[in-house]
């Protein structure tokens, strides 16, 4: 696809380092409290007292905690072309059975049918693509007969 | 020591174009056979499709993506020409960075060119676990009828010594010269044919005959000693050409032939096909696979089915889940409209 010439910058470098989550999400386990911060943290984000982890893999499950629809002229411009050749599309915060709240795009659901409480699971899609280089990373897409 | 298929898995992303719609738009649709066609979201390219195949590949058997030793990967789409392609794939899967990846991308042989270098791992190391994927979206220009046929999907076999669901029998490639039958310039991002249809049956023919005959020599075999045979699907006639050829038949064609359904699928052509046949062959079957890539080279594989263990990806849900597009937003998909 085209490149978009104005977009909101992330350097190759700074997108490479969050390759682990964005790929695979790896979150940190606290040693501490137990809960699960994802994006990882410097200090837990739950018990505000310990910068102790363990790297964990999320599974990827989860279940829609709220939604929007980004709709022409609404979509950022790294997004803009999506939006022209696909149309509306949805954003969600999701609660992943480990806990944590992300926000990620929607991908093989009709807007019309997203709901709040449903499942989703992640996958790797194309995100956008900046200087050339094709910026990959995870969506939610629907749980069931997948 | 057998060494064969011990998982796999297919994926067919949910976009279909039915022929009608080419029909409507060019007032002709040049692709035998092919009654509609998958297509890839704009969001999808074939290392994301490559990455979901992996997984559930590995899910098939049950394995630990830490386990594989060798991971191979075949696309002549690919989104970049210079750059590893695995590394994309294997990351996201978590197939440890310590396997040796191969990228195979210069023809729609390279699904079976994949598939024979993974077997070649595994005969030197049969301890190891090796991942093929063929993952495919063949693009030409809209205004060449050779563009009427591409599909787009994606097939992951998992190779083993143990727990095998279809041992493989022998190899045999065949490789040769032949020019102008789809190739792709440097620089040029869709496919050219010179369309010389004579000429490009006969290397067709050359290529998979040769290399067919040369694994039913090794086994000693006849053509109505298999059960299934699957070839190389650039539309639903060609196999029948070749099949007619070598003596095989039809019926033998019938459960692979998933081209009637999602197009040319390239490199991931033969092992969609051969997904479909693992899904509904019995224990004992014979499965002859040929592969053929243009310029020339094609490789045959006999496959004999040992456990009536199958995936719990079955080709047939892939095929049945489906959304329909019209030919304007198939054009906006591909990128088309600039």
């Amino acid at each position: 696809m085209c490149e978009v010439r104005c977009m909101a910058h992330v350097s190759v470098p700074m997108y490479w380092r969050t390759i682990p989550q964005r790929y695979k999400l790896v979150g940190q386990k606290c040693k501490k409290c137990g809960h699960v911060n994802f994006p990882p943290k410097g200090v837990c984000k739950y018990c505000s007292a310990s910068s102790d982890f363990e790297e964990v893999k999320l599974s990827g499950l989860g279940k829609v905690h709220t939604f929007v629809l980004i709709s022409a002229g609404g979509a950022p411009p790294e997004f803009a072309e999506q939006e022209k050749a696909g149309g509306q599309y949805p954003v969600a915060i999701v609660e992943l059975a480990e806990g944590p709240k992300v926000i990620g795009q929607m991908a093989d659901a009709d807007p019309k049918e997203v709901k709040i409480g449903m499942p989703v699971k992640t996958e790797l899609r194309r995100i956008y693509s900046e200087e050339g280089v094709i910026r990959y990373g995870f969506k939610f897409v629907p749980a069931e007969g997948k | 020591m057998a060494i064969g298929i011990s998982g796999y898995a297919a994926y067919i992303p949910k976009l279909r174009i039915k022929k009608e719609e080419y029909a409507k738009a060019w007032g002709s649709f040049s692709a035998a056979g092919v009654a509609e066609k998958s297509v890839m979201g704009f969001d999808e390219d074939v290392l994301t499709s490559a990455a979901k195949v992996t997984k559930r590949a590995l899910e098939s058997v049950p394995l630990a993506p830490e386990k594989v030793s060798r991971f191979a990967l075949a696309s002549t789409s690919a989104p970049y020409t210079e750059k590893v392609l695995s590394g994309t794939v294997i990351v996201s899967v978590g197939i440890p960075g310590t396997a040796f990846c191969s990228d195979h991308s210069s023809s729609t042989r390279a699904g079976t060119e994949a598939m024979v270098s993974a077997l070649e791992h595994m005969m030197a190391s049969p301890n190891g676990r090796a991942v093929v994927v063929a993952a495919d979206a063949p693009t030409a220009s809209m205004w060449d009828s050779i563009e009427h046929p591409m599909g787009a999907g994606a097939a992951a076999f998992v190779l083993s010594s143990e727990d095998l669901i279809a041992e493989v029998e022998a190899c045999a490639s065949y490789a040769s010269e032949y020019l102008g039958e789809r190739f792709r310039p440097k620089d040029d991002e869709t496919l050219h044919d010179l369309n010389v249809k004579k000429y490009e049956e006969g290397s067709l023919l050359t290529n998979t005959v040769k290399a067919g005959n040369a694994v039913l020599k090794m086994l000693n075999r006849k053509p109505e000693e298999y059960q299934h045979v699957v070839i190389q699907q650039p539309d639903a006639r060609v196999p029948s050409t070749v099949a007619s050829r070598m003596g095989f038949t039809d019926v033998q064609l019938a459960a692979g032939l998933v081209s009637k359904s999602v197009g040319d699928l390239g490199t991931a052509s033969t092992l969609v096909g051969l997904a479909a046949v693992l899904d509904v062959a019995k224990v004992g079957d014979r499965i002859m696979v040929i592969s053929y890539g243009s310029g020339a080279a094609s490789d045959a594989i006999s496959l004999k089915v040992v456990s009536d263990r199958k995936s719990p990806f079955k080709v047939q849900a892939e095929l049945d889940r489906k959304e329909y597009i019209d030919y304007v937003k198939y054009l906006k998909i591909k990128g088309a409209i600039v």
